[in-house]
């Protein structure tokens, strides 16, 4: 029997990759780090939004509208071994600095740094957390880390799937012993509440932390709000740490302690009995003002508020804070006493615009329900008048209803925000008139149309609330012209109804539930899905239920589907909008579809697109897959026009984008990577260039 | 004989990691969805291990609830257009239930796909479906119904 050496050589180096038993696992440490690190030709990427102002911006244009079509394929980096399992919902945005690619990944939530011309592993890091992981009401990768140097030190940062703030050597790896205790501090302690314990103790969190000079600025996210166990789960404190050490500097009561401002906007002192209302997105931080934008959730739970009359500050507020101190400087409540899971999603958007002739510092922020707010950033007043309106009052019983909530008057809704008669499928009369009789079924109505018990003969309000318009991929802006960009679903509706939970389940009289059937525990996006989560317990179920939201297979709603908007922010108009995404094939081949002879590109219903600008033209890629006449299975990474939203290229993608593209350039060769995963293709970085020869 | 054992045993590893990182499986599909390729009491069986285990996320209507997709209807069918029972199979049972994958029985996994090929207005047929990947993997899923197909 001969054996090649060559063979079983390579094997055990396989292995040993795939065990990576230790937390400190080098692969193969600083060396390659080094060698991978340059300045030449690059151009860096170096938090999460691109910068501190959420922009998703860069300045790179060897990408252009003349050239994307002929973008191929550098590298592609897959994920599967950062965890036990692989991971099919990759959100991370990586970041470049030098060379040196740096991003969350896996099941396992690990680090990794790659080089950026190859894709090369240089180092993996991951924190085994056992139960605390398991637990976690936020598992998977999240949505990314973040950098920090001062010139000699550099620094990764990242929260892991327990809730721990880890600081790394950027170069090696390994945990900054100087900073909390070995490198880790520990999120769920000196949260100015007791979690009870700390492997079982509610609170996560996906987002990237916010580091601006020496403050890292971190959130929380909890468990689905749709049924949750007890309206009294952990508050959503945001808070800050010194960067070098891990030292607590503030925090911000987002739930406010008796005496604080606030607190009597929770009547009957609710607010001692109420949860959530966390920062689950990017925290944007504008470093010449000193001022950090909370874009603050909504409290528990995510569609009854029976337990927490009142408007409930600072749930669903735009919230501006000291960046040294953590005191609140100005806010504004975008929904009071929220009730339809419209919570704040995406990134405050920090932008330099004229209006009326005057230079303005303002911010805006995307939101689920297709308004885009506008206020000055320094003061909180609206740059456009934002009016409170008379909205529905409700009868679900026990619940407390705002009067009035706030509208703005420009820019104009970029999104669907209700679902009305006219936003039934009018194809044809025959099928706009089983539209009809479907939604017979349920409520319709505008914006704000408030949620309903659920019953035989209206089984629930017909919305696009929890995954409708923008999600937490949040906008984007040009700095140059003052323009954001931002996708919206405008299809992802759902019915909402309410029921009481069966004993023991919650402590909330009215969860979310479906008449007909038993009401059963909703689990939240990635939760006990990670690398350390135990078994199941058995669940419901049951045949029956109301009719699908579909007529002959079609959606119920109207295209498009999902579209990316160009806000001019300097006059508060909406410049043009696209359907972005190829038409679904079950609609484009649809039989009624193609009696028509076809119908305009539609886009696709998902909430999981971010976009990229650059110099010169918007980026986005697609979340379904299709199959084409001209290409296999797959979907596009599509480039626009800025100026126009006319389409200018087009390049293949084998999987299909789950999270936010990104640019960087090394050795003078411009890249853009895209976060995959979706079907049967699990998590995989692909970063995509011109050829080096044309 | 040492080296000779210990080689399979690596390669089995790396095979299996090929495996769960859900790499399309062979696209030689000689039959097709549209072909009664499941059994009514298959797929009966389906719909009990899928409220025991499934419904919970996905919903009792396999309408999807929170962020678990829908497993039912025209996205999630254009979602597999093209590809094979057996890519959909093993993407079942390499990772769910999402926090427990490949606690079931491949018999319950293959009953789980039957009752979701009911409900997406396959036909049912008189053999039930296949417990193994490889045979799985020669049934195309084609979202249009072919012009031919007898049922």
């Amino acid at each position: 029997m001969k054996i090649t050496p060559i063979l079983p050589l390579s094997i055990a180096a396989a292995l040993l990759l795939n065990a990576a038993p230790s937390a400190l696992a080098q692969t193969p440490a600083k060396e390659g780090t080094i060698a991978a690190r340059t300045k030449a030709g690059v151009a860096n990427w170096t938090t999460y939004n691109a910068d501190l102002k959420g922009s998703r911006y860069s300045a790179l244009d060897q990408i252009n509208a003349g050239n994307f079509k002929d973008l191929e394929i550098a590298w592609r980096f897959k994920t599967d071994i950062l965890g036990s399992r692989p991971e099919y919902k990759l959100e991370s945005t990586p970041l470049a600095v030098d060379g040196v690619i740096y991003t969350t990944g896996g099941t396992r939530r690990a680090v990794v740094a790659l080089n950026g011309a190859t894709g090369e592993l240089l180092w993996q890091y991951a924190l085994h957390e056992g139960k605390r992981s398991a637990e976690s009401p936020r598992a998977l990768s999240g949505r990314g880390l973040s950098y920090w140097t001062d010139g000699t030190k550099r620094r990764i940062l990242y929260v892991t799937i327990g809730y721990r703030l880890v600081s790394l050597d950027a170069d090696t790896g390994r945990p900054d012993p100087d900073f909390g205790t070995n490198g880790v501090v520990d999120l769920k302690t000196d949260f100015d509440q007791d979690l009870g314990d700390l492997d079982t103790g509610e609170v996560g969190v996906h987002s990237a932390p916010a580091v601006s000079g020496n403050t890292i600025i971190i959130g929380a996210a909890f468990r689905e709000g749709f049924t949750p166990k007890t309206s009294n789960n952990t508050k959503g404190y945001a808070r800050a740490f010194d960067v070098r050490t891990g030292k607590r500097l503030w925090t911000f009561h987002t739930v406010p302690k008796k005496g604080e401002f606030g607190y009597e906007t929770w009547l009957n002192n609710s607010a001692e009995i109420n949860g959530n209302t966390g920062v689950w997105t990017q925290v944007s931080v504008d470093e010449d003002l000193g001022l950090a934008y909370l874009a603050v959730e909504s409290p528990t739970s995510d569609f009854f508020g029976g337990k927490r009359p009142g408007p409930n500050l600072f749930g669903n507020s735009l919230v501006a804070v000291d960046l040294k101190t953590g005191e609140r400087r100005w806010h504004f409540q975008l929904i009071h006493h929220e009730i339809w899971d419209l919570d704040n999603s995406s990134a405050p958007l920090l932008m330099d615009v004229t209006v009326d002739g005057k230079p303005r510092k303002v911010v805006g922020l995307p939101s689920k329900q297709g308004f885009f707010y506008v206020f000055d950033r320094a003061t909180g007043q609206p740059v456009w008048p934002i009016k409170e309106t008379k909205v529905a009052k409700g009868n679900v019983p026990g619940e407390w209803y705002s009067p009035t909530q706030p509208i703005p008057s420009k820019p104009p809704v970029y999104a669907r925000n209700g679902v009305e008669d006219k936003d039934l499928i009018d194809f044809t009369p025959d099928l706009k008139a089983k539209a009809v009789a479907l939604a017979g079924q349920y409520v319709l109505g505008p914006v704000y149309t408030p949620p309903i018990v659920s019953t035989p003969q209206k089984f629930g309000v017909i919305n696009n609330w929890a995954q409708g318009g923008t999600n937490w991929p949040g906008g984007s802006f040009d700095p140059e012209s003052g323009i954001a960009y931002v996708y919206a679903c405008g299809a992802c509706i759902s019915s909402t109804g309410l029921l009481p939970p069966p004993a023991g389940l919650s402590d909330i009289p009215l969860v979310v539930g479906v008449a007909g059937q038993p009401v059963v525990m909703i689990k939240g996006p990635g939760e006990g899905a990670g690398a350390d989560s135990p078994a199941p317990a058995a669940g419901g179920g049951g045949g029956g239920g109301p009719p699908r939201l579909a007529v002959d297979g079609l959606p119920l709603v109207k295209p498009p589907y999902g579209t990316i908007s160009a806000i001019d922010v300097n006059s508060g108009t909406i410049k043009w909008q696209v359907a972005h995404g190829e038409t679904p094939d079950f609609v484009r081949n649809h039989p009624a579809i193609k009696a028509l002879g076809g119908i305009p590109r539609t886009g696709q219903s998902t909430y999981q697109i971010g976009t990229l600008v650059t110099k010169s033209v918007v980026i986005a890629g697609e979340n379904q897959f299709t199959t084409t006449p001209d290409r296999p299975r797959g979907a596009m990474l599509r480039a626009y026009d800025k100026q126009t939203g006319a389409e200018v290229g087009a390049v293949y993608m084998p999987s299909t984008q789950s999270g936010s593209p990104m640019t960087y350039m090394v050795g003078g060769k411009q890249y853009i990577i895209v976060p995959t995963s979706g079907g049967n293709a699990s998590g995989e970085f692909i970063a995509y260039a011109l050829p080096n020869k044309r | 004989m040492r080296v000779v054992f210990a080689l399979p045993i690596g390669l089995a590893v790396i095979l299996a990691g090929v495996v769960s990182a859900g790499g399309a499986l062979a696209q030689d599909a000689g039959k097709s969805v549209w072909q009664g390729v499941f059994t009514p009491d298959q797929a009966t069986r389906g719909a009990a291990v899928y409220a025991q285990r499934c419904g919970a996320c996905h919903g009792a209507a396999l309408n999807g609830t929170g962020e678990a997709p829908a497993l039912v209807g025209g996205e999630f069918v254009s979602h597999w257009d093209t590809m094979t029972l057996g890519d959909l199979f093993d993407r079942v049972r390499t990772t769910m239930p999402q926090n427990d994958p490949q606690s079931l029985t491949r018999e319950e996994y293959a009953d789980v796909l039957a009752f979701l090929l009911k409900n997406n207005g396959f036909p049912a047929g008189g053999q039930p479906l296949d417990r193994r990947s490889e045979v799985l993997a020669t049934i195309g899923i084609t979202a249009e119904k072919p012009a031919n197909s007898g049922s």
